[in-house]
């Protein structure tokens, strides 16, 4: 566990009914992330990352358990409050990018600032000086369609930390990518955490999260099964 | 997200599927311009009734009868000269006068015409229901020898212009029959006189009880025909010669009757001061009032058929009309059958405003089809959305908002569109009146309140259709949104 947890969950259990079958997607997850920290979380498909990083952001609801935002649990909170949570302070990545396709580049990662209460102007100012600082200032008013897979996975990357969120949740953010763009989307990722923000990566490549995570957990069959240093991430949960 | 900000994702949203958009909007169009021309329609035949009683004074006019059937004669009172000044005395009356009319042959030019004459003081001539002169003035109360004639007079003599009688003269000349004439003929009529008759009964006879009933029958029925020989032939003429001096309308309102020459009170009263007009009618009304042998010479003894009551318009018609009747009169106000005017025509706009709300109701199924379409199609971006942090009552506010936009859209287009039909099939309406010699009157009326009637309307209906996917699109789990596409 770190010692200064931003968030943590006790417990977490998220159990879906299909017919008469309830699938375990994750049971009984107990962690924690950092402040600052950079945590990977591998695992195979269908071992519960991607439900897990869901309950994080608070974009689901546990079966039970709770997921804690320092004291505050965010099993707690109301739906507005889950929304103003995502709004301030969550970004997310995915792997397929999810940028609105009739949006441009810019108009995507202005979006990210139309629920907080950003100033039309200001959204614009922040949209302009990110993507710049990512490298796509001649891209901003190209739709998602004009652009490369790595290009667009930064409009996406832009998009989540635009806002100045505690952390990002990113969600195979390599996965659609080839070799050189998964390479400057991690480096990418790296630099931001450097700078200060938490970061928890889903993957299923164990190589990349050993390499730029602080921090690993492995995960199968919704619980987890190993938690350590990336360098050994082998060790056993306790 | 403020409004700005919803609105133009709207925009934005809407005008990537430019056809689908336009073939909703113009649902709502349709439905709205229907809306428009049908209310316009009703409204302006309202407005068209509505001015018609303005200008002839009827909101403000109302007609008083004494009681048909009288049950107790104690609280059913004549409507006499003593009454006219008690109703003058309810508050809010301006004016009170009787319907005073009497039959009169009129000498224009070389034409006599059996007509009638209606006596008014001039401050009823000057009231919105007689002032309506297409030649010449109205007479004050100096006036005597003077009278306004009607159009359907000059059309009987066969004078085109107006213009061309003002400061003619003309005769009139009334047959009055006089209760003296017929009690003179009761004792001598045809040369047969009273000893006459007694001559011829048998003196020998009336000892005979059948004889005695059968001369009693036959000289009763003689005397009565006598009687009514000498007041209803052997009458007085009385002519006068008048300035015509205006030249009224054409045409009557419901019972705010007006005769065909219309001539000063005291100018009346020379006529009336002999005795009973000639008519059989006029007979049989003095017989029926009790007035057949009172002295015609005195006016407080009249009584009349029908006064006319003129109020301050700031004063309602109820308190009126309720002052009157606690006296014992009936009343007839233009006002109560004007809210009965106005309570048909609420119901015939209410009703056309069904059928436009019906076409509207349809076009709402576009509205509720469209936006459905657009969240299936958008669930990836409403997931997205919320992974961005956008509320619930953001996402309803962004579909609610589109759909307000199409409502809107099509409701300005509609009022639009509706109006201009309305312009044309008035401009239409008009050359029809034009060339069959009808008074031309504007049949369509769109007021702002309709056009914000319309408004509201056409965007609510639109909201309301649009509440549903909107509320649909509000609850769509980002979750499953994202896995899906992922």
């Amino acid at each position: 566990m770190p010692p200064d947890p931003y968030l943590q969950t006790t417990g977490l259990c998220r159990h879906y009914r299909r017919g008469p079958t309830v699938v375990k997607a994750l049971d009984g997850v107990t962690m924690a992330v950092g402040r600052g920290e950079y945590l990977g979380i591998v695992g195979s498909s269908g071992s519960g990352k991607t439900t897990l990083l869901n309950l994080l952001a608070g974009l689901d609801t546990p079966t039970s358990g709770s997921v804690s935002l320092g004291d505050v649990p965010l099993t707690a909170m109301s739906r507005r409050e889950l929304a103003a949570y995502r709004a301030r302070c969550v970004g997310m990545v995915f792997q397929s990018f999810n940028l609105i396709a009739h949006a441009t580049a810019l108009q995507n990662v202005e979006m990210a600032l139309l629920f907080n209460g950003t100033p039309p102007r200001e959204r614009r100012r922040r949209a302009t000086a990110i993507l710049e600082r990512l490298g796509l200032a001649d891209r901003m008013t190209h739709h998602p369609a004009d652009l490369s897979g790595g290009e667009q996975q930064r409009v996406a990357v832009a998009r989540a930390i635009v806002k100045k969120p505690e952390i990002l949740f990113a969600d195979e953010p390599t996965g659609n990518l080839d070799f050189e763009n998964a390479l400057e989307i991690a480096s990418l990722l790296a630099t931001l955490n450097k700078e200060g923000l938490a970061i928890v990566l889903v993957t299923h490549n164990l190589e990349m999260a050993q390499q730029y995570t602080q921090r690993t957990i492995r995960m199968q069959y919704g619980v987890i099964l190993q938690t350590g240093l990336p360098g050994n991430a082998g060790a056993p949960h306790p | 997200m403020t409004l700005r900000d919803l609105a133009l994702i709207a925009i934005g949203n809407l005008w990537r599927m430019k056809l689908r958009a336009l073939l909703t909007i113009s649902g709502v169009l349709i439905a709205i311009t229907a809306f428009v021309a049908m209310l316009s329609f009703g409204v302006g035949n309202q407005q068209n009734v509505e001015r018609e009683f303005n200008k002839l004074g009827l909101l403000t006019t109302m007609q008083v009868y004494p009681r048909n059937k009288p049950s107790d004669s104690s609280t059913s009172p004549k409507l006499d000269r003593l009454a006219l000044d008690r109703l003058a005395q309810v508050p809010g009356v301006n004016l009170v006068y009787p319907f005073d009319a009497f039959s009169v042959v009129v000498t224009l030019h070389d034409t006599s015409i059996s007509s009638k004459a209606q006596a008014l003081p001039s401050a009823a001539v000057k009231t919105k229901l007689y002032s309506h002169l297409v030649a010449g003035t109205s007479f004050d109360s100096t006036s005597l020898h003077v009278a306004i004639v009607s159009e359907e007079l000059l059309k009987q003599a066969g004078i085109v212009s107006p213009d061309s009688i003002i400061g003619r003269r003309i005769v009139l000349s009334v047959k009055v029959s006089t209760i003296d004439s017929a009690l003179a003929h009761l004792l001598a009529d045809r040369g047969e006189t009273m000893v006459g008759r007694v001559k011829r009964v048998r003196i020998d006879s009336l000892f005979h009880r059948n004889y005695r009933t059968r001369v009693l029958r036959a000289e009763v029925s003689a005397a009565l025909r006598r009687f009514l020989n000498g007041f209803l032939n052997a009458q007085q003429v009385i002519s006068d010669t008048l300035t015509v001096c205006g030249v009224r309308q054409a045409g009557r309102v419901g019972r705010a009757h007006a005769e065909q020459i219309i001539i000063p009170v005291a100018t009346a009263a020379r006529f009336n001061s002999v005795g009973v007009g000639g008519s059989p009618t006029e007979l049989f009304a003095a017989m029926s009032n009790g007035t057949l042998f009172e002295d015609p010479g005195d006016p407080s003894g009249r009584t009349f058929s029908q006064a006319t009551i003129d109020f301050d318009p700031k004063v309602l018609y109820k308190t009126v009309r309720d002052s009157v009747e606690a006296m014992g009169f009936r009343t007839f106000s233009f006002a109560a059958q004007f809210e009965e005017i106005q309570r048909f025509f609420l119901y015939f706009d209410v009703g056309l405003a069904v059928v436009g709300l019906i076409a509207l109701l349809t076009a709402s199924l576009g509205i509720v089809n469209t936006m459905v379409m657009s969240i299936t199609e958008r669930r990836r971006e409403i997931g997205v959305l919320k992974s961005l942090g956008a509320y619930e009552r953001d996402i309803r506010a962004l579909f609610l908002v589109e759909s307000g936009v199409i409502g809107l859209l099509g409701t300005l287009a509609g009022i639009f569109v509706g109006w201009g039909i309305s312009r044309i099939v008035s401009a239409v309406a008009q050359a029809y009146m034009r060339r069959e010699g009808i008074p031309e009157m504007d049949v369509f009326a769109t007021p702002a309140w309709l056009v914000l009637t319309a408004l509201a309307v056409g965007l609510g209906v639109s909201l309301l259709a649009g509440y549903y996917p909107a509320a649909r699109a509000s609850r769509v789990d980002p979750v499953e949104a994202l896995r899906n596409d992922s």
